[in-house]
């Protein structure tokens, strides 16, 4: 079997951005083309492009062409579409890399593109009600800020985390920002103003939350000899995990404070990368709220299970620490545009591996992990990146 | 005539005959009972309500009652950041029932600041519109 690799990477900056969706799509197809010149648009003969609801927010069903069509694309292996929600962009890093191991196809570029702001705010909210359970649960007006307050409900309850040790991520991650030009913050906050913001969703408050951003990231994979002529210095998947266990939120664990489906998704990409936890130097992990970060610290293994509140209390998340969590500011700092969020994960490990993530750069990172999930629990997505 | 709306901005489930397998949940609802399906084939008690089992993939099942009152697991208050057409504060809870099965549920008629984990709810039918109920829960009053 071939092996898959990271030949290009670009991204828009993220953000309130005046742009339409196709806007979005070229800029980061741009970004992506500019930093490989060895690579045309008429070389890629694999599109697949990640976007959760342009049907809503855009009114644009069937993306994948319009992507192809703006950046000069005419695939003749491979065009798709993932929606998978949150997790969406790993999904498309995947099926690029499949294409590519099996020999399906010899350059695939991997596209993810959302457009979340729209004039009217409250109608925001209400597509996120279409990604979960629509007729059973999110019909009543359920929204992810709830979903994820009901799990830090129960690990407090539990486990005794406190809500100061949620807002420490949220500190870490607009840290991190601050050093990141793409990112939709980049002023940093204090625990205090994390403490005293507005409650969205008890325990949950607005600084606990990933904003709306608009954006989009793109990358390039080859097979490794393909990338022999157009890169000296490619990033290797290495390892890829995913689990799906209920979609019905009240199906997904009897103990909200676990999830199970991301340890075995975990598992399985430690293993097909052989590597361990321990090995990991730099994580971007699903931190759409703050309590999954520290969830996500234990079911990937970097601490014990119940020890989340105290991993990043003791700064072993952090510069200096064990691993590095979310350099780029994650999706609290950098932001979530749903279907880019896997993508642009890959290009910021992309910079961090090749050492080229400037003031943010994980010193001497080898190996990285990427995580996504979608809806509280539902999908897992694990991907991990190397050097070899 | 049935009640004529926009399902891309309604999102509330169709609950007619004409449109839905599982009307009967909804009939039930109706007459005060909320239930779920039950496979005759292998027992298999499911929520959400199925048209095909989940684990034997029979579709010979039948309608059981859930029962009206259960246990809340947690809970939590949204105060902002509620979806178009949607009032704050929303209370939402993980809701457990004798049969084993767990359902989130909305917590209705009911002041946010008197809810606790282990209450007790029982079911509110809610009319969310002319000719459609949903279920909602209520804190229980001895």
């Amino acid at each position: 079997m071939k092996r898959a690799v990271i030949v290009a990477a670009g991204m828009t900056k993220f953000g309130e951005r005046e742009a339409t969706f196709r806007d979005l799509i070229a800029e980061a197809g741009k970004a992506t083309f500019d930093s490989n010149k060895h690579i045309l648009p008429k070389d890629i003969d694999g599109l697949v492009f990640s976007s959760v609801y342009p049907e809503r927010s855009a009114f644009q069903g069937h993306p994948a062409p319009i992507a192809a069509e703006t950046m000069g694309i005419k695939p003749t292996s491979l065009i798709a579409r993932v929606e998978c929600q949150c997790g969406s962009g790993t999904v498309a890093m995947r099926m690029g890399q499949m294409a590519i191991i099996t020999g399906q196809a010899d350059l695939v570029m991997c596209m993810g593109a959302e457009k979340v702001l729209i004039p009217v705010h409250e109608e925001i909210f209400l597509n996120a009600m279409a990604g979960g359970d629509r007729e059973w649960e999110t019909c009543f007006g359920l929204v992810p800020p709830a979903m994820f307050a009901l799990c830090a409900q129960a690990h407090m309850q539990k486990y005794g985390t406190t809500e100061e040790q949620l807002a420490r991520v949220a500190v870490k991650n607009h840290t991190h920002s601050m050093n990141n030009p793409n990112a939709h913050f980049q002023k940093g906050v204090t625990l205090e103003k994390v403490m005293n913001s507005k409650l969205i969703a008890s325990p949950l408050k607005l600084f606990d939350c990933c904003p709306n951003t608009d954006g989009a990231a793109a990358v390039i994979l080859a097979s490794e000899e393909r990338a022999k002529d157009l890169i000296k210095d490619p990033v290797y998947i290495l390892g890829f995990g995913q689990t799906s266990l209920a979609a019905t939120l009240a199906n997904v664990e009897k103990d909200w404070s676990s999830w199970p489906g991301l340890k075995i998704a975990a598992e399985h990409a430690y293993k097909m990368a052989g590597i361990t936890p321990g090995d990991v130097d730099v994580a971007e992990v699903h931190d759409c709220f703050t309590i999954s970060e520290i969830v996500e610290y234990e079911e990937l293994g970097f601490c014990k299970k119940g020890e989340g509140g105290s991993f990043i209390e003791e700064g072993k998340s952090d510069y200096g620490g064990e691993v590095v969590v979310n350099p780029s500011g994650g999706r609290i700092g950098m932001g979530h545009p749903f279907g880019a969020t896997g993508i642009a994960q890959a290009v910021e490990l992309f910079w961090q591996l090749r050492g080229k993530a400037g003031p943010r750069q994980v010193k001497d990172a080898r190996f990285a992990l990427a995580h996504t999930m979608s809806g509280m629990g539902v999908e897992n997505h694990v991907a991990i990146y190397g050097r070899v | 005539m049935a009640e004529p709306y926009y399902i891309a901005m309604d999102p509330y489930p169709q609950q007619e005959k004409k449109f839905n397998k599982l009307y009967k949940f909804f009939d039930h609802l109706r007459e005060g009972r909320f239930t779920t399906t039950k496979c005759k084939e292998c027992g298999r008690v499911a929520w959400p309500p199925r048209t095909v089992c989940p684990d034997c993939v029979s579709d010979d099942l039948e309608w059981v009652n859930i029962g009206n009152i259960g246990k809340i697991y947690v809970y939590t208050v949204m105060v902002a950041g509620v979806p178009m057409g949607y009032k704050a504060p929303l209370v939402f809870a993980l809701v457990d029932f004798p049969l084993g099965l767990r359902v989130l549920t909305p917590l209705v008629e009911t002041a946010p600041e008197e809810v606790t984990v282990g209450a007790e709810v029982e079911l509110v039918v809610q009319q969310i519109s002319r000719d459609r109920v949903m279920p909602g829960f209520k804190l229980r009053r001895r």
